[in-house]
């Protein structure tokens, strides 16, 4: 980077984008009436970003992160905490790296 | 409302699953001095526009010209969620006042709100939790860009620890904790499906804001019926 002066442009541009996305939401939404109806959407919406967020990331990786993940579903539906789904998918994703390392 | 000690709560809350983004905010560092930013741009990066995988989108744009309109196009792909999970959260953000808004939204990313919105869901009315989960998921990532930054080297390989699946697992265990019926599963089916199909078609980021779109319609469509 040559120019000190567009490195610093830059980094203003991209926090002022990642700011901007962060309060565009509710921005949006204050000039809409919230109905149970759109509730129930924006409930609905909640869930699916996430569950879309685990299919990306599962599809651009592979096997093993696809069931680590499974693996903290079913742990967290067997015990309800989360962290501990988190530490029984971390487990399983470590002891699979070791096995086909090795 | 908005209180410090939700916000306390919010930090201890999400700091078993902040300490783990130290790892990679130590990655970013490490990268973004190869690519050629200095250790304060790379710090400041990490202050200023917390993003994750936007922020590691960036680095491949850091070259000299600079080409700012197709930086700001990958990071808003990057970022559009955000604008999907600030309007999850209105209903219970637009009821505080507008300076507390832009505070407690300041710090908005996928653990905090993965974490707060089934807590406002099941009755939790103090916004502090989102806060404080993102103040702390943001001084991890910003100490690991520091340490990453200033002459760090990546000390080992994450994948060994399984460290790299900490944020799919965390996400797919609010997926399961919000599984209350059959009927629960079809938004999350959809999004799934649609984000995967999506992935090779449109720029990465938008296909999850698609899939999230699609996954809304069907949930709230599968619940008149």
């Amino acid at each position: 980077m040559t120019s000190d002066v567009a490195a610093f442009a830059a980094i203003g541009m991209v926090a002022a984008i990642t700011f901007a996305s962060r309060m565009a939401g509710t921005i949006l939404m204050s000039r809409i009436e919230v109905s149970p109806r759109i509730e129930r959407f924006l409930d609905a919406l909640s869930v699916s970003v996430i569950a879309a967020l685990v299919a990306s990331i599962v599809a651009q990786n592979g096997p093993r992160e696809g069931v680590a993940v499974v693996v903290a579903a079913t742990v967290m539906l067997g015990s309800r905490s989360a962290v501990w789904a988190m530490i029984g998918g971390m487990a399983f994703a470590a002891a699979w790296t070791l096995m086909t390392s090795a | 409302m908005l209180t410090w000690k939700g916000v306390q709560r919010g930090g201890r809350r999400l700091s078993p699953i902040a300490v783990f983004t130290i790892p990679f905010g130590v990655a970013f560092g490490v990268a973004a001095i190869e690519s050629g930013m200095t250790s304060i741009q790379a710090i400041l990066t990490s202050l200023l526009a917390f993003s994750g995988a936007a922020q590691f989108a960036m680095l491949d744009f850091w070259h000299t010209p600079l080409a700012f309109g197709s930086l700001a196009m990958v990071v808003l792909a990057l970022n559009a969620r955000h604008i999907i999970m600030g309007a999850a959260l209105s209903p219970w953000i637009n009821r505080l006042p507008p300076s507390r808004r832009i505070l407690s939204l300041s710090y908005l990313s996928d653990p905090n709100f993965a974490d707060s919105q089934p807590a406002f869901q099941n009755g939790e009315r103090d916004i502090g939790l989102l806060l404080g989960g993102g103040l702390v998921l943001w001084m991890c990532w910003a100490t690991g860009t520091a340490i990453g930054a200033l002459g760090g080297e990546v000390i080992g390989d994450p994948a060994s620890f399984g460290i790299d699946v900490v944020m799919p697992c965390f996400f797919a265990a609010v997926v399961a904790g919000k599984l209350d019926g059959v009927k629960a599963l079809a938004p999350i089916l959809v999004a799934s499906t649609v984000a995967v199909a999506l992935l090779n078609i449109v720029p990465t980021g938008w296909n999850v804001v698609l899939a999230a779109l699609a996954g809304g319609c069907v949930g709230t469509f599968s619940h008149d019926k």
